[in-house]
């Protein structure tokens, strides 16, 4: 080998292995995984610096909780909440009685790996998890009538997704209702306590249905801003959906069924003639 | 002109007195098998009557053949309006109930019973359920005019009468019936091929019989609703149906079909004809009335020369044309006129003909309506007890002169025969009859011969079938005569 190729190829190397010290230096022990663990499952109830949610702002947790304590909670939350835990107890009142959920797939292990990764995005200035940044801009009536039409599905989602009805109700869904598989959304405003954590929750739905949904075919800001006022009008307007719309369902399947035996009858009423028969009864002359 | 050969069959209705022999042994060689016992691919009918299934001729209530508006033939049975609606259930098939359901008797109470004060009986027991059964119905129930107030009384063919007359067929003294045997047909323009959704019937080129492929056939019936005779069934163990294949497997090894073999009265002659198959589309939209000349116009004379021609054309062998030459049926329908088609107004052409009955006769009529019973055993054919209207709404598709012909020209080939055997009627009477007629003395003699001398050759003329030419070209004649015979290759099974 020429000597002066083989210089260059050392150079090279050394070139690499430097830029990626200075990347770990960055994020240590942080892996894409965790991140994407994280925005997946956290990431629609806090933010790092981006303020309160349905839960509490995560910037500097570390430092205010024991680690042991974060892992504990986190690992179980209502556990910890009805075992009278104080700090835990003045959370739940925080958060408005919402109980956390305990997130599936949670180890002791990724736990660490979660507090590790809030210690590193708690430092930096701006964390990328500061929240969806939506407009602030006021939600107009038409904002409300795009809304209504994503959420009836009348207008398809951008990102392909399927939608809301096929799942969910709300109060001002005319005729039968929607879908039954959800939680009726009529409230979902007040419970999630406004525009941003119920922007968050629609940004990354984390719930185990709606995960591996949304998680290829996400909202987009506008599609999420016109349903935040959709489900703020109907909110507002109070009322959930009636029950009488499953059993009117069911009534008008049943009346349906018949009418169309009815009908079917009536077009297929030959179906059983015969020839004979009649013609030994006699009452064919 | 596009000649071919049609196996066609002649049945002489004079001749037949009702013995059922042909049904027996067509049941006996084809349909003693599970799933057929209600299939009389041969049935004897007594007329008037309503036949086998009920009232079979009755196109409103079966929807079968053909119906033309003049440019455009179409099934009376499909149609897209009419068959997607019905897709799962056609109402317009005959039930088992039209037909009849099957039993046996339980004989084995005859010798299994306890010893008791009376004779044990075998019950009827339904061979479809298993249980014990009320025969109500059967394929030859109104026989001998059996059951007459409700059979024959609603025979289809009775719409051609006059009130007067249907009463008086029916009061006693004049009662009247004849024998009409059916089989399959095997039409030049068969609804049942035309029918099937799988294309399972077929019409076979080289001798016109009318098939149903078991491998392909689905279950569809449709060929059952479209055939105007009814003589297609379906057999509920295989989920295929099955018809008369005119014993093909014995024409072709030269012996005339079962129920032809087996006929006592000697009935039936069969024979191919070479016809003009390019005249079809043309004549099929003719009036009821101008079917019958023209289908007989169909039929080509295998002595014309140019008929030869065309036939060679067709690659038709000199060994099949040489029997079209000697074919009774050619006689019976073209040279002597006496052969008729059963309900030609189905327009399927049927290529089995009718020598119509010469019935008793009358003495004496008014409004229509005969008075009595005659010492003259050959009075007049108008006299006749069964109506020529009836006949021709049978045999002549509404046209009753050419049914007036055929029983004339009989009659007066009677005469001529007296003349020469008896000696009661005078030369001069039976030449003024068979003038009127149409007849010569000679062709008075040749029907007389077919009619009541022809041995089992001249009745039955089956032309070369030359399979072993048609397998020579599709594997070696050893390994065919290993592979077939009676049966299936592969038995028919349900399904696709």
């Amino acid at each position: 080998m020429h000597p002066t190729h083989t210089i260059r190829c050392l150079a090279a190397a050394a070139v690499l292995v430097t830029a990626a010290a200075s990347a770990r230096a960055q994020d240590p022990d942080v892996s894409e995984e965790t991140i994407q663990f994280f925005q997946l499952n956290c990431a629609s109830c806090h933010t790092v610096g981006g303020g309160k949610l349905t839960g509490p702002d995560l910037k500097g947790v570390a430092e205010r909780r024991e680690r042991a304590w974060i892992a504990t909670f986190v690992l179980d939350p209502r556990a910890v909440i009805d075992g009278g835990d104080p700090v835990a107890q003045e959370l739940f009142r925080g958060a408005n009685g919402v109980y956390m959920p305990s997130v599936p797939g949670l180890t002791r292990d990724r736990v660490e790996k979660l507090i590790d990764l809030l210690v590193v995005e708690s430092a930096k200035e701006r964390s990328r998890f500061v929240g969806l940044q939506l407009s602030d801009r006021a939600l107009t009536e038409a904002d409300v009538a795009r809304g209504r039409r994503l959420f009836e599905g009348s207008q398809p989602l951008a990102g392909g997704a399927p939608a809301c009805l096929s799942c969910h109700t709300t109060g001002a869904v005319p005729g039968l209702g929607g879908g039954r598989l959800g939680p009726d959304l009529s409230d979902v405003y007040a419970r999630l306590e406004g525009r941003k954590p119920l922007a968050a929750w629609l940004a990354a739905p984390p719930s185990p249905t709606m995960q591996p949904v949304f998680k290829e075919r996400p909202l987009d800001g506008e599609e999420v801003l016109a349903l935040v006022a959709y489900l703020a009008d109907t909110s507002a307007a109070g009322g959930a959906a009636t029950p009488r719309a499953g059993l009117g369902f069911l009534f008008a399947g049943i009346g349906g069924v018949l009418a169309s035996l009815v009908g079917l009858d009536f077009v297929w009423r030959r179906r059983f003639r015969a020839v004979r028969r009649p013609l030994v009864r006699g009452t064919r002359a | 002109m596009d000649v071919r050969s049609q196996i066609a069959m002649v049945f002489h209705l004079d001749k037949c007195i009702g013995c059922h022999t042909c049904s027996i042994a067509c049941k006996n060689v084809w349909t003693d098998r599970e799933g057929t016992e209600y299939m009389w691919w041969n049935n004897v009918e007594t007329k008037p009557g309503t036949g086998y299934p009920t009232k079979w001729e009755d196109q409103n209530e079966y929807r079968g053949g053909w119906e033309s508006d003049g440019s455009r033939l179409s099934l009376r049975s499909t149609g897209k309006a009419r068959i997607v609606p019905n897709i799962f259930h056609n109402p317009s098939m005959p039930s088992m109930d039209d037909y009849y359901e099957p039993w046996t008797y339980d004989y084995k109470a005859l010798f299994d019973s306890a010893e008791g004060d009376d004779q044990p009986v075998a019950r009827p027991i339904s061979m479809v359920t298993g249980k014990p059964l009320d025969i109500e119905a059967g394929p030859n129930w109104d026989d001998d005019l059996g059951g007459s107030p409700i059979y024959a009384a609603n025979d289809p063919n009775l719409a051609a009468l006059t009130p007067n007359q249907r009463l008086q067929l029916m009061s006693i003294e004049r009662l009247v019936f004849f024998y009409l045997p059916r089989i399959c047909n095997h039409c030049l323009n068969p609804a049942c091929v035309a029918a099937c959704p799988s294309g399972a019937l077929y019409k076979r080129g080289e001798d016109g019989i009318v098939l149903v492929n078991q491998q392909v056939c689905r279950a569809w019936r449709a060929c059952v609703a479209a055939c105007p005779y009814k003589k297609t069934y379906y057999n509920w163990a295989t989920g295929k149906s099955e018809k008369c294949i005119l014993c093909f497997p014995r024409l072709e090894t030269g012996q005339a079909p079962a129920c032809f073999h087996s006929c006592v009265g000697r009935i039936r002659y069969l024979g191919n004809v070479l016809y003009d198959a390019s005249m079809l589309p043309e004549i099929a939209h003719l009036r009821d009335e101008e079917l019958v000349l023209a289908q007989r116009r169909m039929i080509l004379d295998p002595h014309d020369p140019a008929v030869l021609e065309g036939a060679r054309r067709n690659g038709i062998h000199d060994g099949i044309v040489d029997s079209a030459q000697r074919s009774p049926v050619y006689r019976f329908v073209k040279e002597f006129g006496l052969g008729l088609p059963p309900h030609v107004e189905y327009r399927t052409f049927p290529m089995l003909f009718y020598v119509p009955p010469l019935l008793p006769v009358m003495s004496s009529k008014e409004n229509d309506v005969a008075d009595n019973c005659t010492d003259d055993l050959f009075a007049d054919i108008e006299k006749a007890r069964v109506p020529i209207a009836y006949l021709g709404s049978l045999f002549g598709g509404g046209n009753e002169g050419v049914v007036r012909y055929a029983l004339r020209k009989q009659w007066a080939v009677r005469l001529a025969r007296r003349h020469l055997t008896v000696g009661d009627v005078t030369r001069e009477a039976a030449a003024r009859a068979l003038a009127e007629a149409d007849c010569s003395w000679e062709q008075a003699d040749a029907i007389y011969r077919l009619t009541a001398l022809a041995g089992m050759e001249e009745r039955c003329v089956i032309p070369p079938f030359q399979r072993e030419m048609a397998i020579e070209m599709m594997e070696d004649p050893h390994l065919h005569r290993s592979s077939v015979g009676f049966g299936f290759r592969a038995a028919p099974v349900r399904g696709v």
